[in-house]
């Protein structure tokens, strides 16, 4: 998924989401099995009731969660997210996550870019980072946020503080 | 669809009406009747249907591929390229054989402008730069080659500025080969309103798009060579039929595809109708008419609702 990707202009969210479906097949018309498909998604992703209000009215959150939709209705097994929780509000964030968290359970690998390293640190499950040299670090949550991974590849200091449940990311000058 | 659609769909199609019957029946002479109407009228309607459905569907295409609301035939030089392979034609053969020659060549320089944009690494916005500069190049060529050959201006010219008197094929193979390209573009329809959505989103990598992106910028170089072939070059029809009509029904290709038929050759028409009647014996070249006609209006609804060019 880009990170700013087009919108076509007064397009309802039930018709962008339909579009899909026209991309394989040579029909003029959508089936109603596809229909339900379409609905079944938008009730997952809390956008039910917005399905006949065009796109330009939803909000960036909003936008990014039709998109992910899109990525699973078209059977999507691995998603490739630049930055989908990026311009948004942290209740928009947190909220994205917590959807893409929910489908991995469903067999769907995520593979997200990320800046944000105390939310990638909640919501990972594997982490890999590229240092300027080009060097790959691949870990998984315990091993990668150490002190030593995090100064090789952001070159800046930081300070890992256990909590009682979680464990934080703290910058040190 | 909604109420309002289904409105304006029916205001569409009885201003198609208004439009064909007036230029079927206005200020129709009594006595000679059936030959005017065989000879005069009915093949000018036909030509003027065909020419601004085929423009207008080439719009959208082009619009829609390109996401841009600035790509429309002539702009992109398609109408251009067609209409230089046309003047090639009427001075290569004799005039009554140019139809078909002039018809092939149309198809061939406009096959150049997809491939001076690379078909390896195809870009729209490529296309859109080459086909202008390629649209004021072979304008200028085909104004060279009018003064060059004065004998055979008038042809040449009214390829130019447009007009249903420059050629000479029979109306039965235009119907036929229009309503071919209708049944062959209907085919690819529905797969628009996939294109309609970032390919970033819809396709695994830009190759993958760009074979749709293909197919539909020939079928509207060879929709656009059709419509030059009955008309000439004209302007306008090609961007402000289809964004009109994606302001008034939305977005949904398959229900554009109709109403741009309507309104293009509604448009095609009424412009018709004024070039030979406003100033009775005189007759204004279509081109002028469709600008003073279309423009206005144009504007008009771009400032009602402007919002469609925001993206």
């Amino acid at each position: 998924m880009p990170q700013n990707p087009y919108y076509p202009s007064s397009i309802t969210t039930f018709d962008y989401l339909s579009s899909i479906f026209f991309k394989n097949n040579w029909k003029w018309f959508i089936s109603n099995t596809e229909k339900d498909k379409i609905n079944n998604i938008l009730m997952r992703i809390g956008l039910y009731d917005k399905k006949n209000i065009s796109i330009e009215n939803l909000s960036g959150g909003e936008m990014q969660k039709i998109n992910i939709a899109l990525g699973l209705i078209s059977g999507a097994d691995v998603l490739l997210l630049d930055e989908p929780a990026s311009n948004m509000d942290l209740n928009n964030q947190v909220n994205i996550l917590k959807l893409l968290k929910e489908l991995t359970s469903k067999n769907i690998t995520i593979v997200i870019i990320m800046h944000d390293l105390s939310l990638a640190m909640k919501y990972g499950d594997n982490f890999i980072g590229i240092t300027n040299e080009n060097k790959i670090i691949q870990k998984n949550s315990i091993d990668f946020f150490t002190p030593e991974n995090l100064k090789e590849i952001f070159n800046m200091n930081f300070e890992i503080v256990k909590g009682q449940n979680n464990t934080y990311v703290q910058i040190l000058d | 669809m909604t109420k309002k659609q289904i409105l304006s769909i029916i205001l569409l199609v009885f201003l198609f009406f208004i439009c064909l019957f007036l230029c079927l029946f206005y200020k129709l002479d009594i006595n000679n009747k059936e030959l005017i109407l065989s000879y005069i009228r009915i093949p000018t309607i036909i030509k003027a249907i065909i020419s601004g459905s085929c423009l207008a569907i080439a719009g959208m295409f082009l619009q829609t591929i390109s996401k841009n609301a600035l790509a429309d035939p002539y702009l992109t030089g398609l109408s251009a390229g067609a209409g230089f392979g046309i003047v090639i034609s009427i001075l290569l053969f004799n005039s009554v054989n140019y139809s078909i020659f002039g018809f092939i060549g149309a198809i061939i320089t406009a096959f150049l402008v997809i491939l001076l944009s690379g078909f390896s690494k195809f870009s729209i916005t490529k296309l859109i730069l080459i086909g202008l500069s390629l649209n004021l190049f072979t304008g200028a060529i085909i104004s060279f080659l009018i003064l060059k050959n004065p004998d055979k201006s008038y042809e040449m010219t009214l390829i130019l500025t447009g007009g249903f008197s420059s050629s000479e094929i029979s109306d039965k193979f235009l119907v036929i080969l229009f309503i071919l390209t209708l049944i062959i573009c209907s085919i690819f329809i529905p797969k628009l309103n996939a294109l309609r959505l970032d390919n970033k989103l819809i396709f695994k990598n830009q190759s993958a798009a760009n074979k749709y992106n293909i197919i539909f910028v020939i079928l509207a170089a060879f929709l656009t060579s059709i419509s030059v072939y009955c008309a000439g070059i004209l302007g306008f029809v090609g961007i402000i039929c289809p964004l009109l009509s994606k302001l008034i029904f939305g977005n949904d290709i398959r229900l554009l595809f109709f109403t741009n038929i309507l309104l293009g050759s509604s448009l095609l028409l009424f412009s018709n109708f004024i070039s030979t009647n406003i100033i009775y014996p005189l007759q204004i070249p279509l081109g002028i008419v469709i600008s003073i006609v279309g423009v206005p209006f144009f504007i008009f609804f771009l400032l009602k609702k402007g919002g469609i060019l925001n993206n």
